[in-house]
């Protein structure tokens, strides 16, 4: 039993009303945020693909294996969202 | 519609607010840092201010209490920094005070913060679960278990682990000069929150002490990095697999698609049956029937994925 029915109070449902407003409010600018973002996760993007052709990437624990240039994935035309 | 995508939000950057939920005494504050607009689950950092006082209650919701900075006392015992309470819903708990203040993490995992004053358990209650212990005093570091694994260097405490849903709650760190070049997604949400330290995703950058995400299934997130370490709490929903890659663009249907092949290949006869058994309501016998009980969402082989009903009433023979 994870949660007991019970009766909202109208003060309880008033509270919940503000704090779903106040979230909306609150994610849409942590969107904008990583959007302006992008410009650097570019950059970070393109340092980690080096990278694990180089050092490699982690497939279990300390397992790590060098990923060959075709298997590189190519960047989609789509926007590159991170926060959804 | 389930708790959105909060990542990252940073709990420094705003100040507490008085916490004016019905039914809670006077003297807590609270930052709210993510809610499910359904339910009203919610995760809040709280400050339990100097001279606060609960009398014995409950809540309708299970919970789960953190404390991060000061101490509570609860009953006649003392509670410091570190100390975890798993209080499963209808379950009373001793007289709360706190003499000279604390900082805790309040995670309301299935409905809104509630507190009913009350002497005894409700009477749907299921007090074996309830759990606490001191994360910091009372276990020590391991390797996480899971496979495939984190990188070397990061640790956890398991503080709950929930034999149904195999949902868990850890304490984790990331030793300084930790790193982990891959992408990970999951198939269930997670949350955390930095209570010390700084790490770094390729996608959201730094999180900073105070730090906080409340991440949905299926997100991509990584390659990690930390530079000095860092001490967190996290939480899942349901079982956590590391579905590791390295395409930084993949969206959420790209990664569930992937991750639901992979069952194919992995539990062949099991996908099977799930999809072609006209009734998508398998029973699990440890546990009460959805059909009886009437708790669990189902469909009939319509797709309609919500459908639940009352519990039957069985015939007297």
């Amino acid at each position: 039993m994870k949660s007991i029915p019970h009766k909202r109070s109208r003060e309880v449902e008033a509270w919940l009303k503000r704090e779903i407003a106040e979230q909306k409010v609150r994610y849409r600018k942590i969107v904008a945020e990583q959007d302006a973002l992008a410009p650097k996760r570019d950059k970070w993007v393109a340092e980690f693909l080096q990278r694990i052709q180089t050092r490699g990437t982690h497939v279990h624990f300390n397992m790590m294996r060098k990923v060959r240039p075709e298997e590189i994935p190519v960047k989609p035309k789509r926007k590159f969202r991170v926060v959804f | 519609m389930p708790r959105p995508h909060i990542e990252p939000f940073v709990d420094r950057d705003v100040p507490f607010r008085k916490f004016t939920m019905p039914g809670f005494p006077k003297g807590m504050q609270y930052k709210m840092l993510s809610l499910d607009p359904d339910n009203g689950a919610c995760t809040m950092t709280v400050m339990y201010e100097p001279g606060y006082r609960q009398p014995p209650g409950m809540s309708y919701s299970e919970y789960e209490l953190f404390v991060m900075t000061g101490s509570i006392t609860v009953g006649d015992k003392v509670h410091g920094p570190g100390s975890y309470f798993m209080v499963p819903a209808g379950i009373t708990i001793g007289a709360l005070s706190s003499p000279r203040g604390a900082t805790a993490l309040l995670f309301y995992n299935y409905g809104e913060p509630s507190f009913v004053e009350s002497d005894s358990d409700h009477p749907r209650a299921e007090r074996a679960r309830f759990a606490a212990v001191n994360a910091y005093d009372d276990m020590q570091w391991t390797s996480t278990n899971f496979f495939p694994a984190t990188a070397p260097g990061c640790l956890v405490k398991v503080l709950h682990f929930d034999e149904r849903t195999q949902a868990f709650t850890f304490l984790y760190c990331m030793t300084p000069n930790f790193w982990q070049d891959n992408i990970s997604y999951h198939d269930c949400a997670e949350e955390a929150y930095h209570i010390w330290g700084t790490s770094w995703m390729m996608q959201f950058g730094d999180l900073p002490t105070g730090g906080y995400f409340y991440r949905p299934p299926y997100i991509n997130h990584g390659a990690f990095g930390c530079k000095l370490g860092t001490l967190a709490i996290g939480r899942t929903d349901s079982r956590l697999y590391n579905h590791f890659h390295f395409n930084p663009w993949t969206n959420i249907e790209e990664n569930r698609e992937r991750a639901a092949s992979r069952i194919q290949h992995w539990m062949p006869d099991l996908y099977k049956w799930i999809n072609t058994h006209g009734h998508n309501h398998p029973v699990d016998f440890d546990f009460p029937h959805g059909h009886a009980h009437g708790d669990v969402p189902h469909h009939h082989g319509d797709g309609m994925v919500e459908h639940r009903h009352k519990a039957k009433r069985r015939r007297r023979k």
